[in-house]
């Protein structure tokens, strides 16, 4: 009986102890996507510089499905202790308008927003337009030839599209694919000709001629590709959206201890300036953020509102970004 | 010269040798269990090999790849559950050899075949790569759907017994493979609010279940009878086999290497097709197919290893995946710090000849390690059942699990186990319901990509495909599949074609 209550007493010890030894026990990562996609690329190598830092192991396992929703809910359903992480990409931002959960990251801790990606307009090589104004007025003078490639009602490319639509009235076909590399697949074959991609994905295509890129869906233009000009160039009133783009980021449930946050933040900061990671951003095309706190805050809801609101002027919202009292960008 | 030494870079460094063995070693062991896949093992290696040399960890990445294809027909022979969808058509005739104790050929036969396929891959991969990917991306969506309509033909062969019970499973897997958000468009689809089903149900849990379950569940009709003897004393094919068989597993092996390299599809389909493509060509089999034809084992076997260079082929001159592993083998190539894409072969143009040599490294192991070790497997099938059918429940249950770490997968599983299991019982085939979901996707959205470039518009949509050389000569193949079932053409063209 004796042995019993003491034990009892070190294990309430050890567990107070915990939230100033933290971590103590090995840390859970739930990556959102699937084996060898973009987010589990960027989680699996920001991963083990964060593994120093914390002095502990991060196990990471992929958690698939609802576009990302299946993750989201199972770290959320877990205890807001920091062992369990969600590794995720930008997907939950539009949960809440496209009626796909009730949850986003407005309601978890933002423990680092580790890098974004910067949307590339490509077209086919044979395609009779080369710079942004030319293509609006291809569009314009052939109505509905123009093949635009998609992932879907809510993804990048029906964002930028939405983006450029608010501007410009333009007809065009749309097509959808299973992301950006199918998509980028499809273009070099003719099946479609233009696609608003990752700058990442395209960009070793355009190097390699072949395909074309109209316009850098950005502010300023990108060392990466220094000839093509930034959309605002064609289009200044993109300028209220912009920057834009799909996120990569880690985060806690809420009600997690603040010093706990505080050191995960810590780990990962340090993973994000590593030489590794900065690297491996820079060749596949993402800018490294690095963001914690109320700047990860400001840039998450930033992203929310654009997106929200432009799906839903584009008229796919199922929700009304007021019900969630999203404000307009 | 210089592609020789980067050819032989793999062979002639004891460490990449000995990785490569391991990978390979691994490959096989990993590809046998079901649930457990090649794709997910090639990634979790990219965090365990990410402070290493490139070359180590392409070594070992490679020989998984290579092992882990043909590591499906294992326990695709021996218990009936296909290690990955690419081994479904091994289990059709692989399972009937094994219970006629003839398991130690089946396997010896197939691992001859796998590497004749591979090696035949890998060929293409080296001689004909920049064309074959200018071709393969030329496929536009509506060639896709002919190709899946080609393939849904294929219920005609997996179906033993009666068509129509073969159409009703095939329909039926089409139907299952629609659940989940819609691909386009993210509507959700028979999913009962439920986000579990957002994803659709699993191929992988509902092959589990509909091979292996049910098979252990039909096993208990049985308990009483003997166990067969396996016969354990042929094991290497003789050559007489093998040369007999060549022309067919090279014929397999093409069909392998190029819907290998379709970025659209992998293995899975490559083995369907080639057994099809077999059971219309073998004309007087001497076993009947699905009773446990050679033919049959050999041609999905040579398919789908060939399938695995067809796969490097648009990766390796394009950057652009030719299935999921490949997809992941990029993802990694990113890791290390180079570009994979079209300019790879030009910033590193040792990859390109590296990679052939270390397949074909690869390939050899898998012989080696393919043919040594069977007695051992093939007396699983002497296995009491009472020890036999648990064992069976247990892995297909860790497979379901493995598959995405979810139990949902394990009630699919078992579910599907006893669908199939009273599917069995009434004589309806189980092949044509994978296949149905199988294809059910390709189908879905193609046809639907191919109608919404032309804004619906049906008469532009045939205008095209009679313009397109692509589309006409996939629609005469189907055309073909459909008029050489007909009376017509089996009692009167095709005695006098042949006899000429």
């Amino acid at each position: 009986m004796k042995k019993i209550i003491l034990s009892a007493f070190a294990g309430l010890a050890l567990s107070s102890a915990a939230m100033a030894d933290y971590p103590t026990k090995d840390i859970q990562g739930i990556i959102q996507w699937g084996a060898g996609g973009s987010t589990d690329t960027v989680m699996r190598s920001v991963s083990p510089h964060a593994e120093e830092v914390l002095g502990t192991d991060i196990i990471l396992t992929n958690r698939t499905g609802g576009v990302g929703a299946i993750a989201t809910k199972y770290v959320n359903a877990k205890q807001a202790d920091g062992y369990t992480l969600l590794m995720g990409a930008e997907n939950p931002q539009m949960y809440k308008v496209l009626g796909l959960a009730d949850i986003d990251y407005s309601d978890m801790i933002p423990v680092n927003v580790l890098a974004r990606g910067i949307p590339l307009l490509v077209a086919q090589n044979d395609a009779p337009f080369d710079t942004m104004q030319e293509m609006i007025d291809y569009i314009k003078a052939n109505p509905g030839a123009v093949k635009v490639g998609s992932t879907g009602k809510g993804g990048l490319a029906s964002i930028v599209m939405a983006m450029i639509q608010s501007e410009v009235d333009l007809d065009v076909t749309t097509v959808p694919y299973n992301g950006d590399g199918p998509a980028l697949t499809a273009l070099q074959g003719g099946a479609i000709d233009v696609m608003p991609a990752v700058l990442g994905a395209a960009v070793q295509h355009v190097k390699a001629g072949r395909m074309k890129a109209i316009a850098l869906v950005d502010k300023e233009s990108n060392p990466v590709v220094p000839d093509t000009a930034p959309i605002v160039d064609a289009l200044p009133g993109l300028s209220t959206y912009l920057p834009y783009g799909p996120f990569f980021g880690v985060f806690v449930k809420q009600g997690t201890p603040d010093d706990v946050v505080a050191k995960l933040s810590e780990a990962f900061s340090v993973g994000a300036e590593s030489e590794d990671f900065q690297n491996l951003m820079q060749s596949r095309g993402y800018g490294v953020m690095n963001l914690s706190g109320d700047a990860a805050v400001d840039f998450l809801e930033n992203y929310r509102s654009v997106s929200s609101w432009l799906v839903h002027d584009a008229g796919f919202a199922k929700h009304s970004p007021e019900e969630f009292d999203i404000p307009r960008p | 010269m210089d592609s020789l030494s980067y050819f032989a870079l793999s062979w002639m460094s004891p460490e990449l040798l000995a990785l490569t063995a391991l990978g390979t070693f691994l490959g096989i062991y990993v590809g046998a269990i079901p649930g457990l896949s090649v794709t997910m093992a090639v990634s979790i290696l990219i965090s365990f090999t990410f402070s290493w040399d490139v070359n180590h960890a392409l070594c070992l990445m490679v020989g998984i790849f290579m092992g882990g294809v043909y590591g499906g027909s294992r326990t695709a022979i021996l218990l009936n559950i296909p290690g990955a969808p690419s081994a479904i058509a091994t289990a059709l005739d692989g399972y009937p050899l094994a219970k006629q104790g003839l398991a130690g050929e089946a396997i010896g036969l197939s691992t001859v075949m796998s590497v004749i396929g591979g090696f035949v891959g890998i060929l293409v991969l080296a001689l004909a790569a920049p064309t074959i990917s200018e071709f393969a991306i030329t496929f536009q969506p509506r060639d896709y759907l002919m190709l899946a309509i080609l393939g849904i033909t294929l219920v005609g062969s997996l179906s033993t017994g009666s068509l129509a019970k073969g159409m009703f499973a095939g329909a039926l897997g089409v139907l299952v493979g629609t659940v989940g958000l819609d691909p386009l468009t993210a509507e959700e689809r028979f999913t009962f609010g439920v986000i579990e089903l957002w994803d659709g149900i699993n191929v992988i849990a509902a092959m589990i279940g509909l091979f292996g379950v049910s098979e252990a569940l039909h096993q208990l009709h049985h308990l009483d009878k003997t166990i067969i003897k396996q016969k354990i004393n042929r094991i290497i094919p003789p050559w007489a086999d093998v040369r007999r068989y060549l022309p067919l597993s090279i014929q397999s092996s093409f069909i392998g290497v190029i819907i290998g390299a379709l970025p659209g599809t992998g293995g899975d389909i490559a083995a369907l097709m080639a057994y099809d493509q077999a059971k219309r060509s073998t004309k007087n089999p001497k076993v009947p197919f699905g009773k446990g034809a050679k033919e049959g084992l050999i041609a999905p076997e040579a398919a789908n290893n060939a399938a695995v260079g067809g796969a490097y082929i648009p990766m390796l001159t394009l950057g652009i995946p030719g299935d999921a592993v490949t997809a992941v083998f990029i993802g990694a190539l990113f890791i290390h710090g180079l570009n994979p894409g079209p300019l790879l072969l030009v910033e590193q143009p040792h990859m390109f000849w590296f990679t052939v040599g270390n397949l074909t490294l690869a390939n050899i192991f898998v012989l080696i390690f393919g043919l040594t070790g069977i007695r051992i497997f093939s007396k699983i099938v002497e296995c009491p059942k009472a020890v036999m059918i648990p064992l069976i429940l247990l892995l297909s249950i860790v497979g379901a699990y493995a598959i995405n770490n979810s139990v949902v997968d394990v009630w699919w599983m078992l579910a599907f186990g006893v669908l199939g299991y009273f599917m069995r019982l009434y004589n309806y085939p189980v092949g044509p319901v994978i296949l149905g979901l199988i294809l059910s996707k390709l189908m879905d959205e193609n046809w639907r990509r191919a109608i919404l470039s032309e804004r619906g518009d049906m008469g532009s949509f045939f205008a095209n495909l009679f313009t397109s050389p692509l589309s006409c000569v996939l629609l005469a193949a189907i055309l073909f599949a459909f008029f050489s079932q007909t009376p017509i053409w089996q009692r009167w063209l095709k005695p006098k074609l042949l006899s000429r």
